[in-house]
């Protein structure tokens, strides 16, 4: 392993009353890497995720991004760095049409407002800002749901310009929690498409329940049992590890282990 | 590209030609209410913009704005008397005063959400009113209140009813002209998205404190403007400008008109206003029947008079074009 790994966590640990979502965990990932976490339900994987992009400070342990500690670095500075996360419910704006979800994020990091007091008066609508905003739908395939309210869109469409907001932020390591979650079979395809097509371009790291809709994505699996790391490496050779056959399926199922 | 422009863009009559349609509606109700209950109507409806910006829009519901109002509505009377008797020069004063609270009192009350940020702001407000009433009433004359007296100004003399109409109405418009650029800005989405989920707006890169902070402030500033406006206009200050029982005013009105717009703030503000001032008039117990009609607001008209007027506009327009 190179010596710069862009995410690192040392022993991260988090209690919550006594109960350890997330016990010392030790995770690395190189710059490009792919990485699917599995495991069962509440095996910590969301607080992990949680860890990594700020919203909780864990207990014990350090979090580093590019070598640097980030681990008392609030969420949306980890977002400057580029950190950007999905959630597990998809999470966009309901109340608002569905081209101002990306307005935030499109300015944020784009040149689209020029200068900061326009954060406050320059119209959200001008031509310049809502230009922006389509190419990034456009990437997603709804720009021509642009002018409808979110509220009205499909949950794999909403899904889809959760993806387009955190594409817009210019990640560098995207963290995407279970992001076929609920999905139509069609749509989960056309979801992994766009991964597929966005990954090459960083890092990434994603959550999924069902190991075969990820298996082909990543290049690296890890498992989490209990709030632990149980395994980590390569696909075909987590998944013939004994002890994650064991808290996956169980000891009787035999399922053979040729991926 | 070309479709989202234009349909974005495109606003309805209502909303290119908003603040002549304002200017018309005062001037309309101006001989029926006379002079002084339009200009303290136009009043209260800056309160309700400077209520709603926190409320409708950034979805924190205070219970305690009197102070904020109250606070302008002192500041500009001690200014008057101890400073300068230049009424424009007072109002500056009361501006700086109200953004000073929210500054000093923001960073605490924003931590909070829902109740806690009620109650906050009402425990303040509290605060205030003992303030004025008890321990400054060697300064702010207690119970009894005192008189402003502002010097006259070549054109702006506020001895004149119609002169000080006529100023209320401007100030009105300007405060909805600055809050309706605010709110049509990122800024905008920025403070509706905080309403929806703080959270996510954390995860878009945007530290929200500094967010909800300057929105108090501009609450606060912009309540405080209201409250010198109606010092200027009634001559005296009491406590009864930061009474925290008066909170209830401003909320209903909120709530009447249709809490995330500002349209229809000030349509809440005249409506309020309508029916406090005249149904006190026939009815002793009036305020039963604003309970009812608040309780009709709620279960019925979910998003105020004017949202239910736009969404009876749109469905109409929607089942024309079909």
């Amino acid at each position: 392993m190179s010596a710069n790994p862009i995410i690192e966590t040392k022993k991260a640990t988090i209690r919550f009353n006594g109960l350890t979502a997330v016990d010392t965990v030790d995770f690395r990932m190189e710059a490009g890497e792919a990485v699917g976490v599995i495991g069962p339900n509440g095996a910590g994987k969301t607080t992990f995720f949680n860890l990594l992009t700020g919203l909780y400070t864990p207990t014990e342990g350090a979090i580093l991004f590019s070598g640097k500690d980030i681990t008392k670095v609030p969420p949306h500075r980890r977002v400057a760095l580029g950190i950007i996360r999905t959630f597990q419910l998809v999470s966009v704006f309901d109340s608002l049409p569905v081209i101002d979800n990306l307005a935030l994020s499109t300015i944020r990091f784009g040149e689209n407002y020029g200068g900061k007091g326009k954060f406050f008066f320059a119209n959200v609508h001008s031509q310049r800002i809502m230009k922006a905003c389509m190419e990034k739908l456009e990437v997603l395939g709804i720009s021509d749901k642009a002018d409808l309210m979110t509220s009205e869109l499909s949950y794999g469409d909403k899904r889809k310009l959760e993806i387009a907001v955190a594409l817009s932020l210019n990640p560098k390591i995207l963290l995407l929690d279970e992001p076929f979650a609920g999905l139509s079979d069609s749509e989960i395809g056309e979801v992994s498409v766009i991964i597929n097509r966005v990954k090459k371009d960083l890092s990434f790291v994603i959550i999924e329940h069902k190991i075969s809709r990820i298996v082909d994505m990543v290049g690296r699996l890890c498992v989490m049992h209990e709030g632990r790391l149980i395994a980590d490496g390569p696909p075909n050779q987590v998944l013939c590890d004994a002890t994650v056959r064991e808290v996956y399926w169980g000891k009787e199922e035999g399922l053979t282990c040729s991926v | 590209m070309e479709k989202a422009g234009t349909d974005l863009t495109k606003r309805s009559i209502w909303r290119t030609l908003d603040i002549p349609i304002i200017i018309a509606g005062f001037l309309v109700i101006l001989p029926i209410l006379g002079i002084n209950r339009t200009t303290d109507f136009a009043i209260f409806c800056i309160f309700v913009l400077a209520f709603n910006i926190l409320y409708g829009f950034m979805g924190r519901l205070s219970f305690g704005h009197m102070l904020y109002l109250g606070t302008g509505a002192y500041a500009v009377t001690l200014f008057s008397e101890h400073v300068s008797g230049n009424p424009l020069l007072a109002i500056l004063a009361a501006l700086v005063a109200g953004a000073l609270i929210g500054v000093i009192l923001g960073p605490i009350i924003v931590r909070t959400t829902g109740a806690c940020f009620a109650l906050i702001n009402l425990a303040f407000c509290q605060v205030g009113y003992f303030l004025v009433l008890v321990a400054f009433s060697r300064y702010t004359g207690g119970e009894d209140g005192m008189s402003a007296y502002f010097s006259k100004m070549p054109l702006l003399n506020f001895g004149n009813k119609g002169i000080v109409f006529g100023f209320v109405l401007f100030c009105l418009v300007l405060a909805y002209f600055f809050l309706k650029k605010f709110t049509a800005s990122p800024y905008g989405v920025l403070i509706r998205s905080i309403k929806e989920n703080e959270t996510r707006v954390k995860f878009l890169g945007y530290n929200t404190f500094n967010y909800k902070w300057i929105t108090f402030i501009i609450s606060t500033t912009v309540s405080a403007f209201a409250g010198a406006l109606s010092i200027i206009n009634y001559g005296y200050v009491t406590p009864s400008f930061i009474d925290p029982s008066r909170a209830v005013e401003v909320i209903f009105a909120a709530l009447i008109g249709g809490s995330g717009s500002l349209y229809g703030s000030i349509i809440g503000g005249v409506v309020y206003m309508a029916i406090s001032n005249y149904l006190a008039s026939y009815i002793p117990r009036w305020e039963m029947f604003l309970g009812f009609a608040l309780l009709i607001v709620v279960f019925r008209f979910r998003t105020g008079v004017w949202g239910f007027m736009t969404g009876l506009f749109t469905r109409r327009r929607d089942a024309l074009t079909r």
